[in-house]
């Protein structure tokens, strides 16, 4: 009898694993906009974290022990890709060593895959370096690209948790009616800034300039990370006085000496824009991230 | 306060980083302190960074080993050009050490601006984290550290200053890729900063503290959630605090 109930036991045990009766999904994400989304599309079924904040440069991270803990028990990682976590999430997977969220595994998700990237290199050889070979991975900064991503998140969910698969379907199509509302509002808000030009101090801004039509008249940071020199700033300035921007776009996580130093010599207004969820007050979700950029933009233009 | 991060998979690896680099660096300090030249191991980290873009400025940069063999034989030649200013200007030497860390550093910065990329790769190497080790990483190094170890012990490295700079140069060039250079900073020079003076049996007690720091730190790490590296020196620096300022009051009240 005893025999027969620990098989019994086995076979409800595989049966719960295969129905996907999970009490919580463990959800981990390498940068806040898809721990947000994925709480979203998950609700209360979902556990999410992230391992970066909207404050943060997420090209590096401090290892701290909660992060190798939570890619442990993650049941599904979701991550930009296209080289943005190179630096530090291959030895993260490695490290966990959890099976679950390994790349090609059901559990890990790179939203990058699922879109065309901007920005991508013609002609990749190695002259011009590896990192952003497949395109620039920014891509939380158009909305357009949000419901993509969503669409997969939700059928990741429902792969790995089948069990609550209605419930994923239901709270995606909530997510999606109310993000076109909210997507209609913004560029409804936004026609007065099609055109506008702007200064970037470092190249992550091009979704959203590609989405609001921003008219991008140069970057501080001559190639992506590295200071300006003098001759890119001289170039800069000569082609401001040309091309006169409106307004210096920086992160939250940029230093502030090199916008300040172009305000002061050309009286053009710096805007901390927060690049992702988290990244001020006002963007506490992706609803809020949006309707604060677009908020912070139009300021400039009254 | 956080329970998540106490588990033993996840600082045991960081645990038994952090005695790899005791092993070699508590008795490397010593003599690093005896020399006075404090500095030197900043110098060498950055010309292992050196050698690192060099790699990738010249593309050398797809087998891992190539950039290895790279950074060593910077490192190593660094070293080789600090030993003969040593013979030559032994007054002057912290200060040329320091010289060459900011030359190797600004070197550094000059062969990036063509190839911005390198700059992550080198952050990869140079900043190592020591969450980020696994058993396997430690494997080599160990092996690195029993020749160097051996070596110093049979040929004694205290009284020849070349085996000294090239045996340190191979050390640190493996330490700062596992745990980042002011782990390595601090592995060497606080130990042996808190118990110099106290004789031959001091290098035991210096073992001890350096242990008993890397533990306290990796613990508080978990604990609170704090980047470990950082974690890890503050509880050095407080535990070689407290030796010295025991050790003090202990002579104190034995006079």
């Amino acid at each position: 009898m005893n025999r027969y109930r620990n098989w019994i036991l086995l076979a409800s045990l595989l049966m719960c694993a295969s129905q996907g009766a999970y009490a919580v999904v463990n959800v981990y994400a390498c940068e806040p906009e898809w721990a947000s989304l994925a709480k979203e599309l998950g609700g209360d079924l979902v556990k999410t974290g992230s391992a970066t904040t909207g404050l943060q440069d997420v090209h590096h991270i401090e290892a701290r022990p909660s992060v190798i803990a939570r890619v442990r028990q993650a049941d599904l990682l979701l991550c930009t890709g296209a080289g943005l976590e190179e630096g530090w999430l291959p030895v993260l997977q490695r490290r966990a060593n959890n099976p679950r969220i390994q790349a090609g595994a059901d559990g890990y998700m790179e939203a990058a895959d699922y879109l065309r990237l901007l920005d991508r290199p013609a002609r990749v050889d190695r002259s011009q370096g590896d990192v952003h070979a497949q395109g620039n991975p920014h891509i939380q900064l158009d909305p357009n690209n949000i419901p993509v991503i969503a669409q997969a998140i939700a059928e990741r969910l429902q792969l790995i948790d089948p069990g609550h698969a209605a419930r994923y379907r239901e709270n995606l199509s909530d997510f999606l009616s109310r993000w076109q509302t909210a997507l209609a509002r913004w560029q409804r808000q936004a026609r007065p800034l099609q055109g506008m030009p702007v200064v970037v101090h470092h190249n992550a801004w091009v979704y959203l300039i590609n989405w609001l039509q921003l008219d991008l008249v140069g970057t501080l940071e001559p190639k992506p990370g590295l200071p300006p020199t003098s001759s890119h700033l001289s170039q800069l300035l000569q082609q401001m006085q040309r091309q006169p921007a409106k307004l210096i776009i920086r992160s939250p996580y940029q230093g502030a000496r090199a916008s300040e130093w172009l305000s002061e010599r050309t009286g053009i207004p710096t805007i901390v824009l927060p690049a992702t969820v988290g990244g001020n007050e006002a963007a506490t979700d992706l609803f809020g991230l949006f309707d604060n950029i677009v908020l912070q933009l139009l300021s400039v233009t009254q | 306060m956080n329970v998540e991060g106490l588990d033993s998979a996840i600082l045991g690896p960081a645990f038994a980083a952090g005695l790899l680099v005791l092993s070699t660096h508590v008795p490397l300090g010593r003599q690093v302190l005896q020399r006075g030249i404090i500095f030197i191991d900043l110098a060498i980290a950055q010309f292992a960074g050196l050698g690192v873009i060099a790699a990738h400025v010249m593309h050398l940069d797809s087998p891992g080993y190539t950039v290895q063999l790279m950074a060593y034989g910077t490192a190593v030649l660094g070293a080789f050009l600090l030993y003969r200013c040593e013979r030559h200007w032994p007054e002057a030497q912290e200060a040329i050490i320091g010289s060459s860390f900011i030359v190797a550093a600004c070197s550094g910065i000059l062969l990036l601006s063509g190839s911005p990329q390198a700059g992550e790769h080198l952050k990869e190497l140079l900043v190592g984290q020591i969450l980020w080790v696994g058993y396997p990483v430690l494997v080599p190094v160990a092996v690195i550290y029993a020749v160097v170890l051996l070596l110093g012990k049979f040929l004694r490295s205290h009284e020849h200053p070349l085996l000294f700079y090239l045996l340190f140069a191979v050390t640190v060039t493996a330490s700062v890729q596992l745990v980042g250079v002011y782990l390595v900073f601090a592995s060497l020079i606080i130990p042996a900063l808190s118990v110099r003076n106290a004789g031959k049996r001091g290098i035991w007690f210096a073992y001890g503290l350096g242990a008993a720091g890397y533990g306290l730190g990796l613990f508080a790490s978990a604990l609170f959630d704090l980047p470990a590296g950082a974690v890890i020196v503050l509880s050095l620096a407080c535990l070689g605090l407290l030796v010295a300022v025991t050790r003090t009051l202990v002579c104190l009240v034995a006079d």
